[in-house]
């Protein structure tokens, strides 16, 4: 069989977009620590910045690798939900679910909102911060500090500066929440999707499932509230 | 049409005769297969059987059948299991006492050497249903299980929970997708056979009716089969799914094909009783549940106390007490009869008092709820689903109801009618469970006909018939068509009052209350005059909506309905003249003082094979020979 | 006998395949609680047929819940309120005097409307002629016993097997996937040695058939699961995933 038709069948869809969603949990999971550096202070996290821009090429590749999954992440999800469109044209005049066992909630089913305001979100906060002022082609004198006798970008100072403003913090924290509204669904659903097949460990499933997804959540929340209530 | 019908038994000993007769046949050669157009009508067991394994031949298959999809057929409800000689429980079976407990179950009104085919070709029909996938109940070794069912001394009955008719219909619906896949059978779904079609005598052909578009259709080939079930909806209330019919038979009928012993249906015992007027049908409990359940019924009549305050030694245990040795495992027919006694004795319970308990409350406290859930699962859920009570905590109420017609098509030995060319598989022909069936036996019936005898027989026919080509432009399609075409016109065209269910339950009512379970010669004769009349209002006065070139499920159903009205009146001729009491028969005549049925060997040792012509209805007599086996009345107490 | 009931029905009447449908409202003023749903609509048909209009057209065949014919969408759910029950085994004691019953066909593209709540599962078929079964022809099995079955198996597969082909999973998918129904044969025959010469080629084969029939991708939503009359469980679509990825492995 052609890796094509595979990688374009029911199955391999679900595949793709359950292995890319895994491993964008696992970045933002990272994400979400290294955030947290924050707590310990605004070197802490500077530090941790610069580590990771200091690693170069491999950061390079790292970013590439999470460039393709989002991109495969989000047009399978499209494809998806553009295919389910087409299978029913006519919908129900009463619809509901039939409750337990099914799965469908809110999350489920709003699965392709969340994920495009992700999306938006993501291109807004790329620019805001890793493309923002003192970033990549956009030197600027004001975010530059000195670590440890290290030169290097001042990345706190901007999260300080952005999350001061309520419609930014407020904002993030409002988009995390629809994060954890996609995870809430998603993690449980890619295990399905990679073929977790034992029926009594679904519960276990989409319970720790939705936990991680509430953990990531809060994690991305804590910050920009702490900042704006000038707890840290 | 020849007067005389043979049966083309082979000769030799009962033991070799199916191999006598395999190894004289013509064969087909497998380039001249290809050449072969086969009719299937039909996909239910042996329907479906027989065009997968047809089709695996070589034969090119044409595959019909009324529901929407061949996964459909009412082979589908069957629930028990289907029997089998393998003696895998080491408990003394052999296909010779499979033999003889049909034989003997069938109250001797059956052809020898077709039921011990059919016992040694069971054993085959377990391997190939294994080999295709059926998830047959196993025991913790991994080997099949077995269980015991009525009539029986021995376990050799093998089931799928209580799905088994569902597993192999699945099994043999799966043979033909792939053959279907593969391009060998061709598919028509929604199709209702109205009509067979002869040329110069022999079956080539039918027409058909899509029923999406009210199209009428004409198909033709080399021979036809017509594997197309039943009758029980005769009785309007029945077991049998709302769309079986007799239609496709009863056309065969009248095309020359001779009907046999019509009067022979099996009223099953455990079944759901009736709770009103609308009732649309009736469910089956799977006998399977004699082997738990006691049958009992208060020994005071009109005894009103709920079935947990009546006490044990105010309980009767009529089976038990009557059939010491079977108990409530005794074959279909004597159970029925004895509810029935029990209920017209007064002792009948629930709110119609048409009922009997069937209680698990020793089973359960034996074996634990556990266990017999196990068992019986599915079939307590379906009890409670459809009755509101809860039979692990109060006894089912159970009562007879029409389940299986052992009348049908006359067919020989190599299951073709008397009309060359067409071949009738399945519950359809009357061939081998004589009086009453026993049960999980038509299942294996279903599955013989289809996947191990008709690849013999039929091409034995092609081999040795120089069948001329034929297509739908000859005029005797043309002639069938323009007969099913007007015959669908009339039923729009009489727009009277009356509605097609009203009819049905009227006919419905004559056939249970005169040709149901107990029989009498004037009640037959007022069947027969009450059947006549209405029938000849129903051609004056029916309402069918609608018209013919859309989906209309009251037209087919009046096309079906004025069919089981010819039906009803030859069922009760049938049973007027066969004065015995046998099986299913049940003439109150022809009993003995202990209220059992009362054969007449010397007279009645034949199948009843009613020819039609214009002028009516003859009765051919074709003698049943027994060799081997030696008639004696049948006792299970 | 209980009381009679006023039932109200709202139900999608659509002449044909190609024609706009549209709902109309009934009233069955001697509806009762024995009743199965089924035999709700026998009655307002009656009552159709006696007034001169058409009755409303629905597969039915054995209503006893195992033949699939039946199935429509009552108040929003496939095969109406009661679990693991089939709509011909749905009972009026459910609903009460004066209830408004909402009555829809299937609804999905690979399920064209064939007149009212009739629709045509075809698709089904063509899913399990790509694939579903074992290749043996009738005469060359080996004794059943040769070839033990752990009991734990033979279960599993009969609980896939049992799937009735009704098409209340993809009735009620919210993307109109009928990846229960494929799964649940792919498992059924992935739990069992019979199965396992063809495995590859039946999963892949048809698992692009019920792409082909314009059916909707999986979202793991498992309404069906809810909805299905045998209780099928979605973790036969993760096992027909693992098949497809064994398959695409090689």
């Amino acid at each position: 069989m052609s890796s094509k038709n595979a990688f374009s069948s029911p199955v391999g869809k679900k595949l793709i977009t359950g292995i890319t969603g895994l491993g964008l949990v696992v970045f933002a999971v990272e994400h979400m620590i290294g955030n947290l550096a924050m707590f310990s202070g605004n070197d802490a996290y500077n530090e941790y910045a610069h580590f990771l821009t200091s690693l170069g090429p491999l950061l390079y590749v790292v970013e590439a690798g999470l460039a393709a999954f989002f991109i495969f992440h989000i047009t399978n999800g499209i494809q998806i939900w553009y295919g389910s469109r087409k299978a029913r044209r006519i919908g129900y005049d009463t619809y509901r679910s039939a409750g337990k066992p099914s799965k469908q909630s809110a999350s489920s089913r709003s699965m392709i909102v969340t994920g495009l305001i992700l999306f938006v979100f993501l291109v807004i906060h790329l620019v805001s911060f890793k493309f923002g002022p003192g970033g990549p082609g956009n030197a600027d004198a004001t975010y530059v500090t000195t670590v440890a006798g290290v030169e290097m970008r001042d990345l706190a100072k901007l999260v300080r500066h952005k999350f001061d403003s309520p419609y930014y913090a407020f904002g993030y924290s409002f988009v995390m929440l629809l994060l954890v509204a996609h995870l809430r669904h998603g993690v449980w659903s890619a295990f399905q999707s990679l073929g977790a097949t034992r029926p009594s460990l679904t519960p276990t499933i989409y319970g720790l499932g939705a936990l991680l997804g509430l953990a990531i959540g809060l994690g991305f929340i804590a910050l920009p509230l702490a900042i704006y209530f000038h707890i840290i | 049409m020849k007067s005389d019908l043979d049966s083309k038994i082979p000769n030799g000993p009962l033991k070799e005769k199916w191999d006598h007769y395999k190894n004289g046949i013509k064969l087909v050669n497998p380039a001249n297969k290809r050449k072969h157009t086969v009719l299937v009508v039909g996909t239910g067991l042996a329907g479906g059987s027989a065009a997968a394994t047809l089709a695996e031949l070589g034969y090119k298959v044409k595959s019909f059948c009324i529901q929407d999809s061949p996964r459909r057929a009412h082979s589908i409800a069957a629930q028990g299991g289907i029997n089998a000689a393998k003696n895998y429980p080491n408990d003394g079976d052999t296909v010779w006492r499979l033999f003889y407990d049909t034989v003997k179950g069938g109250d001797y009104r059956s052809r020898e050497a077709n039921v011990h085919r059919l016992a040694q070709i069971s054993n085959e029909i377990i391997d190939q249903c294994v080999a295709q996938g059926v998830p047959f109940a196993r025991e913790y070794g991994g080997l099949l299980d077995n269980r015991s069912f009525g009539g029986a001394q021995v376990s050799r009955t093998f089931y799928a929970r209580g799905q088994t008719g569902q597993q192999l219909l699945l099994g043999a619906y799966q043979s033909m997708s792939r053959q279907i896949g593969l391009g060998n059978i061709e598919m028509f779904a929604r199709q209702e056979m109205l009509d067979l079609v002869l040329v110069d005598g022999k079956a080539r052909g039918i027409i058909t009716r899509n029923l999406v578009t009210g199209e009428i259709e004409r198909h033709f080939g080399d021979a036809v089969l017509l594997c197309t079930g039943g009758y029980g909806n005769v009785y309007y209330l029945s077991t049998n799914a709302k769309n079986s019919n007799v239609t496709a038979a009863w056309r065969c009928h009248k095309r020359g094909a001779a009907f046999a012993n019509p009067c022979f249906t099996q009223i099953h015992p455990t079944c759901i009783p009736v709770s009103g007027d609308y009732q649309s049908k009736l469910t089956l409990m799977s006998e399977s549940l004699r082997n738990d359940g006691r049958v009992w019924v208060p020994k005071k009549q009109g005894d009103n106390r709920k079935p947990k305050d009546i006490p044990e030694d105010e309980r009767d245990y009529y089976l038990e007490r009557r059939y010491p040795s079977f108990g409530n495992l005794v074959p279909r027919d004597v159970a029925s009869r004895n509810a029935k006694l029990a209920c017209d004795d007064g002792k009948g319970v629930g709110e119609t008092k048409l009922a009997v308990y069937l209680d698990f409350a020793e089973a359960i406290a034996r074996l634990g709820q556990d266990a017999i859930a196990a068992r019986y699962g599915n079939l307590f859920e379906m009890y409670e689903r459809i009755t509101g009570e809860n039979p692990y905590e109060t006894p089912m109420r159970i009562y007879p109801a029409v389940h299986y017609t052992m009348g049908g098509l006359w067919v020989d030995y190599e299951l073709q009618s008397n009309v060359p060319g067409l071949f009738v598989l399945g519950e359809a022909n009357f061939s081998d469970h004589g009086a009453n069936r026993l049960g999980a036996s038509a299942l294996m019936q279903g599955l013989a006909d289809g996947y191990f005898v008709i690849p013999y027989t039929l091409g034995n026919y092609l081999a040795s018939n120089d069948l001329k080509k034929v297509d739908g432009t000859h005029e005797a399609f043309s002639k069938a068509e323009k007969d099913a075409t007007d015959r669908l016109e009339k039923l729009l065209s009489i727009k009277g009052t009356k509605t097609v269910t009203e009819y049905h339950r009227e006919l419905g009512r004559i056939m249970w209350d005169y040709v149901g379970m107990s029989r009498t010669e004037e009640g037959l004769q007022t069947a027969i005059k009450e059947i006549a009349a209405l029938r000849e209002d129903f051609w004056k006065n029916v309402l069918v909506p609608g018209e013919n070139s859309t989906m209309n499920k009251n037209l087919e159903f009046a096309g079906r309905l004025a069919d089981f009205l010819e039906l009803g009146e030859l069922m009760a001729r049938d049973a007027l003249e066969r004065e015995e009491s046998c099986g299913g028969h049940f003439r109150e005549e022809y009993q003995s003082e202990e209220g059992e049925a009362m054969r007449n060997d010397d007279l009645f040792t034949y199948v009843a094979a009613w020819a039609y012509s214009e002028n009516g209805h003859t009765l051919i007599k074709e003698p049943l020979e027994y060799e081997s086996v030696k008639l004696t009345t049948r006792s299970y107490k | 006998m209980a009381d009679s009931m006023n039932i109200k029905l709202k139900v999608w009447r659509q002449a044909g395949p190609n024609v706009q449908g549209r709902f109309e409202t009934y009233t069955v003023p001697d509806a009762n609680p024995h009743m199965s749903f089924l035999e709700l609509l026998d009655v307002l048909n009656e009552q159709l047929i006696k007034s001169g209009s058409t009755p409303v057209e629905f597969d039915h065949d054995c209503r006893e819940g195992i033949c699939g014919s039946c199935g429509v969408v009552v108040d929003g759910v496939a095969h109406g309120p009661q679990r693991r029950t089939a709509c011909c085994q749905l009972h009026m004691r459910h609903y009460k005097d004066g209830d408004t019953i909402v009555v829809e066909p299937w609804r999905a593209e690979a399920f064209p409307i064939v007149k009212d709540l009739v629709v045509d599962r075809s698709a089904f078929d063509r899913i399990i002629a790509a694939g579903g079964y074992v290749s043996i022809n009738a005469g060359s099995a080996q004794d059943a016993n040769n070839l033990p079955i752990a009991k734990t198996a033979a279960d599993l597969a009969m609980d896939f097997a049992a799937c009735i082909g009704c098409g209340a999973c993809v009735a009620a998918c919210p993307n109109a996937s009928a990846s229960l129904f494929t799964a649940a044969k792919i498992s059924h025959l992935a739990m069992l040695p019979q199965g396992m010469p063809e495995r590859k080629m039946r999963v892949t084969a048809m698992v692009n058939q019920m792409a082909e029939e314009g059916f909707g991708d999986c979202s793991n939503h498992a309404e069906c699961e809810a909805v299905c009359p045998k209780g099928i469980s979605i973790s036969t679509i993760a096992t027909m995933r693992r098949e497809y990825m064994k398959a695409m492995l090689g």
